[in-house]
């Protein structure tokens, strides 16, 4: 019987979520919905991301990346949420590391918010409904 | 009521479902209602306060709510679970984003309240001096009706 062995590996890909070294690129994701949350992070570690980290609300979010820093490569910030919101938060984690990268989510019409977190350092915002192109090519022109 | 306030929810809502459902999305006819209205199994609510004032509701049965919730989760859900409640918000969030844009546009100022969503069996909306214009819009996973009451705040 033929294995998997036995085949050239020419359709063999790195996936894009790993490293030169094969380490997984590691994610926080921040959102208030749950769907949300589930959607980005089948996205990510579909291609090899690892989520280290998830969290609610703007203030957890800001509380979970001092507790993971420095092994987080990423994060991706909804805007709207409770307690605190993306912008907020964006804005404490680049007072705590100067050089976090944060991917802003937000609902089509939020352009304003959206120029604004990206005047404060966001390094790229993606638009919900999520397509997965999308988001892949987002998160990694941010991290690369 | 004017039409101007419904048509921006109604063609969002057509963008929005058609991207995360697919193109099978059709537009039924619109009507009044000035009266009370039954609401059919779950509906998603989002209030509106500013220069205009007032409500949407994205209305439709338990079953299309189900359908919609699986469609965009990749997997079969039976019950309308925490997870299932999440995605019918987020649908009337990414519709109601949308739609706010184009009203700001034309000059409507206004804040929206988070979706709360409703469920239940035999259940009406009524709306106080204010007529609900619906849209019913019909996808392959069944009907959603757009249920709009708003008007300009004296």
């Amino acid at each position: 019987m033929k294995t998997k062995m036995d085949f050239p590996s020419i359709n063999e890909r790195k996936p894009e979520g790993q490293g030169a070294g094969g380490e997984a690129y590691k994610v926080l994701i921040v959102d208030d919905s749950m769907f949300v949350k589930k959607q980005i992070s089948q996205i990510l570690t579909s291609e090899g991301f690892e989520v280290v980290g998830t969290a609610g609300d703007g203030l957890e979010g800001l509380e979970k990346y001092k507790e993971l820093y420095p092994n987080v490569d990423f994060v991706t910030m909804d805007i709207t949420m409770p307690k605190m919101d993306g912008i907020s938060s964006l804005e404490k984690i680049l007072e705590f590391d100067k050089d976090a990268k944060v991917i802003m989510v937000s609902a089509l019409g939020k352009q304003d918010l959206v120029k604004k977190a990206l005047m404060i350092g966001a390094k790229n915002y993606i638009v919900k409904p999520l397509d997965r192109v999308k988001v892949l090519e987002r998160v990694l022109q941010s991290i690369k | 009521m004017r039409v101007e306030y419904i048509n921006p929810f109604v063609e969002a809502a057509f963008d929005i479902l058609k991207e995360v459902l697919g193109d099978d999305v059709q537009r039924g006819e619109l009507y009044l209602k000035s009266t009370s209205k039954s609401v059919m199994g779950v509906a998603a609510f989002v209030g509106l306060a500013g220069n205009v004032e007032g409500r949407v509701l994205f209305d439709m049965s338990m079953e299309t709510a189900l359908a919609i919730a699986s469609e965009m989760n990749g997997e079969t859900l039976t019950v309308l679970d925490d997870l299932g409640k999440a995605t019918i918000t987020e649908l009337a969030n990414m519709i109601t984003a949308q739609a706010v844009t184009k009203l700001h546009d034309l000059g409507f100022v206004f804040d929206l309240t988070p979706p709360a969503i409703f469920t239940g069996e035999n259940m009406e909306i009524t709306d106080n001096e204010v007529e609900a214009l619906i849209v019913p819009v019909i996808t392959k996973q069944g009907k959603i009706e757009i249920n709009v009451a708003v008007r300009e705040r004296t």
